[in-house]
């Protein structure tokens, strides 16, 4: 019998196909489950492989300010042999035609490579794919995966990438630019990452003398100079877990629908993500708790309009 | 004394390993009181949901059609995902893995270790094992420990149009232990025979399968279809006092030409979600239901329930 087209694909639309390989955790916002229902809010179907599923994620590992919300976690990872069994599974099907990949946290080199090849499968399908990497490796100076991931996202993943979403500390380790200290210097990284892949970069927070930025880069023409702009960002008082995921999610979101105007796509994720970190600041006080004293849930299902509409808050200025 | 705050989006931290099945303690002092869960602490007329059914990365099955529209709908949905297959066994061919009775305990225990088993419903769909069946049964009794007054909603998938296509030895897990334990039922017109005993060929005969399935738990039961004479009807069935004559309407329902996938999962979601809702607002399972149908959210372009409102 004739098998039925995948509608994502054959009617015209303003959004897409997306893979998302990414953590699963039953209870709590990261990994996939910060980054789906963003996007399928955006209008776009998501296939989500989930690397791991775990009973839930143990908040901030990195800071031992505080101790960690959950102090342990129950479940299961997905080998690399797993991970091709599915796409297996999806190319005997011919499901492999995919307008984007996300990718996040990823933790340990096997699976990385593995991922590797799956960019390959996908491009071979349609060469026309998007990979939108979140070169997780740490944050504030401190590496949370095994240092030997840092040379294969370096060496093997920004080559193929075609928009990466790093934050200061990640921009550093890939670029070898040892400390970022100026908004000069986070454009510096910037190009030097265009030259070596992606043509859309998003830094997604620099601090620099007191102030939080994003920095983006968008190359619209191999070999010429980037367009780049920054948006300050208000410090927020208090600590969150997924919202780099989601932000991630929000970019690839935002900036498909305007694949020229990376601006346009910063302003739209970094105004959703304020909204909904605003609201889950509220919400914990509301009820009395001291929101400074642990890692915060974010409130994504209560922010979906945020997500879905949000109200631009937060304006690019341009570098010229 | 606080150290001054940076204040920078965070990312997460799992601290993996490759093995393949991964229990651990993450380094650090002794856990300070965890924040309180929003979802259950300030008012909502929503809730927190466990959902326990399958994933398919490809397609809009079990998990993928259930989470989606009950997050819509304002609800903190924590999915376990019973397996995860590139796509859904309607096609010729599918790859994956299967959660195991154990692994589904794992899922539990950290859960329950770190005092997250609190929630307000529990879903559950299509099973394919007895084993697996009856630790979703020992999860019930975990939750209600916790929350006694948690909601089970249970699509009983068995089969439809008179084909099971799940092993037969399920039919009577379902029968003898499940449907005493839950609170609403969705099953169609074969499975609602199956849990019955009832060859249903009228309106009457499905509402007294409903009188049944009462009498045996669920002080709810929406018959999600049943075709009685060429017609195509649901019909709803809510006792609100336990001994009671129960509440019961139908919807008659168009017969479409075309055959989807998830439609089921899809609509015990929405009864799930709906039914909640309205509770405060409207007390009767009609209105709940009459809101479902009408409601302009769920025009969805791809299965195209429309349905003819005449409540009884």
């Amino acid at each position: 019998m004739a098998r039925p087209p995948i509608l994502s694909l054959a009617l015209p639309s303003e959004t897409g196909r997306v893979l998302s390989i990414q953590s699963h955790t039953v209870q709590g916002y990261v990994g996939n489950k910060a980054a789906v229902f963003p996007l399928q809010l955006l209008g776009y179907d998501v296939d989500p492989i989930n690397s791991v599923q775990f009973s839930n994620h143990t908040g901030n590992l990195l800071y031992t300010t505080f101790s960690n919300r959950y102090p342990t976690f129950r479940g299961q990872v997905l080998n690399g042999q797993q991970l091709c069994d599915l796409i297996e599974g999806l190319a005997a099907n011919d499901l492999l035609y995919y307008t984007h990949l996300l990718t996040g946290y990823i933790g340990s080199v096997s699976f990385l490579d593995t991922v590797l090849q799956v960019v390959d499968r996908l491009r071979m399908v349609n060469p026309g794919l998007i990979y939108v990497c979140d070169p997780v490796m740490g944050d504030e100076g401190k590496l949370y995966v095994p240092p030997d991931l840092v040379s294969v996202y370096r060496e093997k993943v920004i080559p193929v990438a075609s928009m990466l979403t790093p934050n200061q500390f990640e921009v550093e380790l890939l670029t070898g630019l040892r400390l970022i200290t100026s908004e000069s210097d986070g454009l510096k990284a910037c190009n030097i990452l265009h030259a070596a892949g992606p043509s859309k970069v998003v830094i997604t927070s620099l601090n620099i003398e007191g102030k939080l930025l994003l920095i983006g880069s968008h190359q619209k023409l191999e070999g010429q100079p980037p367009h780049q702009f920054k948006i300050i960002i208000p410090k927020i008082p208090a600590y969150f877990t997924g919202t780099g995921d989601l932000m991630t999610a929000l970019l690839l979101g935002w900036s498909n629908k305007y694949p020229d105007n990376l601006e346009k796509a910063s302003e739209l994720a970094v105004s959703s993500l304020q909204a909904l970190l605003h609201r889950t600041l509220e919400d914990y006080k509301a009820v009395g708790f001291d929101p400074q004293s642990s890692s915060l849930e974010i409130r994504l299902i209560q922010s979906q309009d945020d997500i879905r509409n949000p109200e631009v808050k937060f304006k690019a200025e341009e570098y010229t | 004394m606080k150290q001054p705050l940076v204040l920078l989006p965070r990312r997460l931290h799992l601290g993996l390993r490759t093995s393949p099945s991964y229990s651990a303690r993450s380094s650090g002092r002794s856990a300070m009181t965890p924040p309180p869960i929003l979802s259950l602490v300030l008012p909502s007329e929503t809730g927190r949901v466990l959902s326990i059914q399958s994933h398919t990365v490809q397609g809009y099955v079990g998990n993928k059609s259930a989470v989606f529209p009950l997050q819509l709908l304002g609800y903190d949905v924590d999915p376990i995902n019973s397996v995860q297959f590139s796509n859904h066994t309607g096609y010729p061919t599918f790859k994956g893995h299967v959660l195991n009775g154990q692994q589904l305990c794992d899922l539990i225990e950290g859960l329950s270790e770190n005092h997250l088993l609190y929630y307000t419903h529990l879903l559950t769909g299509y099973i394919g094992s007895v084993s697996f069946l009856e630790m979703v049964l020992q999860v019930v009794e975990r939750l209600r420990v916790v929350n006694p007054g948690l909601l089970y909603v249970c699509d009983p998938v068995m089969g439809d149009e008179g084909k099971l296509y799940v092993a037969p030895d399920l039919v009577s897990v379902y029968r003898e232990k499940v449907v005493p334990v839950a609170s609403m039922l969705t099953p169609n017109h074969f499975e609602i025979e199956l849990l019955t005993g009832l060859r249903i060929t009228s309106e009457s005969d499905g509402l007294k399968a409903c009188n049944i399935l009462h009498a045996a738990g669920p002080s709810k039961v929406v018959i999600t279809s049943l075709s009685i004479k060429e017609k195509v009807f649901l019909i709803g069935s809510h006792q609100k006092v336990k001994g009671q004559s129960p509440q019961q309407f139908k919807i008659v329902i168009p017969k479409i030409p075309a055959y989807f996938t998830g439609s089921g999962d899809l609509m015990t979601a929405l009864l799930l979600g709906w039914s909640n809702i309205t509770l405060r607002k409207h007390q009767s399972l009609q209105c709940q239901v009459y809101r479902l149908c009408c409601s302009e959210h769920w025009q969805i372009t791809r299965p195209q329930v429309l349905i003819h409102n005449r409540a009884v």
